[in-house]
């Protein structure tokens, strides 16, 4: 039974067989990480086994929704946000929105603090969570599952927004053990939420320590190893994002693919070149190059050391 | 009597007007892009006691670096506190951000945002340009204690009425934010490299209150999209400091955010950001 999973001893695991055993055609998937710490590793091993009628959920998730809406694997976004921020916009979630290419996604539109009050309210067993945000907004008005209206208590208005509940998620913590207790060091975002909120926890970490490092530093441990099914060690799962206490933002790789990007035909070049063409994540790294991840990791020392 | 900059260019103005919004000891939600520029000048001139919050939920980095995302590793950089986004969302919710400082595509007379999409002769669903979307954009605006609006002056983005109100300014009149319940103060300016905008309450409209020297209310007038009220006592904007200018380009030091610096940099200045930030910490 898939719920034993979250009792191993051992939940090691491959990332191709975590996105193997746990997604499937039509499941609804979520990534933790916000700004940066995105989880794009796995994002390109999806690519790679062809998962596809997916429904993302995710308050910013930027290369889930932009590569894999680019790759056609996405009929549905629950989201608050889709771009690159700071690098660019995100152009292949634009052509599908704007020109139905290659198909045109569903978007339903939340904002970054409801989308983890939807986790949340999954995460406690609740069917929804009320708040003061959307209301006066548009994003209602096109979100049918927002319900507008008054509190039982005080009767002022208030949003309500329905519990998520994805079938699996890809969180990213800086370390874990094999028990899969996680760890962050810098932000979690919404991922201590995400993870109970899905049916399937995957942790990916940049690498996994012993249960007495666990022990030492409980107050670390964002995601007990209960809500947990795998544990997969992805050194520099992030890039080019930052991975905060790891490595720094690479933002020129993110610059040269959004140059590459602008054109559909750019952009399955690069897929083709950078994960199709390459057997997993250690075969991106090496072409991406250890010199480069070693220097980003370097500077990040300078200014992130943790005492732990 | 400060010293007073004679030789800026209109993006580091704009980063300047920002800053100068923020009180020192404010808590500040910023969102990506200016308005984070602007918090970080703030914080390093007037402003130090100030604390920085980004989406992440970082709390109170303390760096010399610049920010390159309201996620990236400065956030969290010597913070008061590493938190959960949903955390520092409710803390917003619960009253306790003072200012916050959001941009976006379009904005009209109401203060309502636009950075979901750009209807054009389409709609919501085939639109002409479809945007990020809200973020924290939506939750900055409906609770912080009050939010600045960054966006340079243009007629393209100051219209009528925006296609798509992500962020809610007092929405359709005085009482637009009261009888929706959002318990933010609203939009309290509207930052532009060439005019300040601020807010009537009794009509829940934009006025111009300030012009930047050298720039006339006309050109103002021709530059916004609806019938624009004007201040009685339409004032000019201090003159940016050669400090904040000195600071600013610091900051910016790739003009990132004041240029176009961003499509000429290479890995090797990327890593020299990050170095020259760690000679400053040595402090020697």
């Amino acid at each position: 039974m898939l719920n034993d999973y979250k009792k191993k001893p051992d939940k090691r695991m491959s990332l191709k067989e975590a996105v193997s055993t746990f997604m499937f055609d039509g499941c609804s998937v979520g990534f933790s990480g916000m700004g940066g710490a995105q989880v794009v590793a796995p994002v390109h091993e999806i690519i790679r086994q062809n998962i596809k009628d997916l429904t993302l959920m995710g308050d910013s998730p930027v290369e889930p929704g932009d590569l894999l809406t680019g790759m056609g694997l996405v009929k549905k976004m629950e989201i608050g946000w889709e771009a690159y921020a700071l690098a660019g916009q995100a152009p292949n979630f634009r052509r599908s929105v704007e020109k139905s290419i290659p198909l045109k996604v569903e978007v339903e539109e939340y904002s970054n603090f409801t989308m983890g009050l939807r986790y949340l309210a999954q995460a406690m067993n609740v069917p929804y969570l009320p708040t003061r945000s959307l209301r006066g907004s548009d994003i209602p008005k096109y979100n049918s599952n927002i319900i507008e209206t008054v509190d039982p208590y005080t009767n002022s208005p208030i949003a309500l927004v329905p519990a998520a509940n994805p079938d699996v998620c890809f969180v990213h913590a800086n370390r874990a053990d094999i028990l899969g207790n996680a760890q962050f060091i810098g932000f979690s975002a919404n991922g201590e939420n995400l993870a109970r909120a899905a049916k399937h926890c995957v942790i990916t970490c940049e690498e996994i320590v012993t249960t007495d490092v666990i022990r030492s530093t409980g107050n670390l441990t964002i995601i007990p190893q209960y809500v947990v099914d795998a544990v997969v060690e992805v050194p520099y799962c992030c890039h080019p994002w930052n991975c905060p206490y790891a490595y720094a933002y690479d933002i020129v790789s993110h610059l040269d693919q959004l140059k590459t990007f602008k054109t559909r035909e750019g952009f399955l070049q690069w897929i083709d070149e950078w994960v199709l063409g390459v057997p997993d994540h250690n075969g991106y790294l090496k072409k991406v190059g250890f010199e480069k991840l070693n220097e980003l990791t370097r500077v990040e020392k300078k200014f992130c050391n943790a005492p732990y | 009597m400060p010293k007073y900059s004679t030789d800026y260019s209109l993006p580091e103005f704009f980063a300047v007007c920002s800053a100068r919004q923020i009180e020192d000891g404010e808590v500040v939600f910023a969102g990506i892009g200016s308005p984070l520029l602007g918090a970080m000048l703030a914080k390093q001139t007037h402003a130090p006691n100030c604390i920085i919050v980004t989406e992440c939920g970082g709390i109170g980095p303390e760096t010399d670096r610049t920010f390159l995302g309201i996620g990236d590793n400065v956030c969290v950089e010597n913070a008061i506190s590493n938190n959960s986004l949903w955390r520092l969302f409710a803390d917003q919710q619960g009253g306790f951000i003072d200012i916050g400082m959001i941009g976006g595509a379009q904005v009209d007379k109401w203060g309502n945002l636009n950075s979901t999409a750009i209807f054009g002769d389409g709609d919501y669903y085939s639109p002409k340009t479809r945007l990020p979307g809200s973020g924290g954009a939506n939750d900055i605006a409906s609770s912080a204690g009050r939010f600045i609006i960054t966006t340079p002056l243009d007629k393209r983005r100051f219209v009528e009425r925006v296609d798509y109100i992500t962020s809610p300014g007092y929405i359709d009149g005085p009482d637009g934010r009261t009888k929706n319940g959002l318990p933010g103060g609203g939009p309290s300016a509207i930052i532009t490299n060439k005019a300040i905008f601020k807010f009537d309450k009794a009509t829940g409209e934009a006025y111009l209150d300030q012009v930047k020297s050298g720039v006339t209310i006309q050109e103002v007038i021709d530059n916004v999209g609806w019938d624009l009220k004007v201040s009685s006592n339409v004032t000019e904007i201090e003159e940016p400091t050669v400090e904040q200018i000195e600071v600013v380009r610091t900051l910016d030091e790739y003009k990132i955010f004041t240029g176009d610096g961003m499509s000429k940099l290479t890995f090797e200045n990327l890593l020299q950001m990050h170095y020259k930030a760690f000679e400053k910490k040595l402090n020697l």
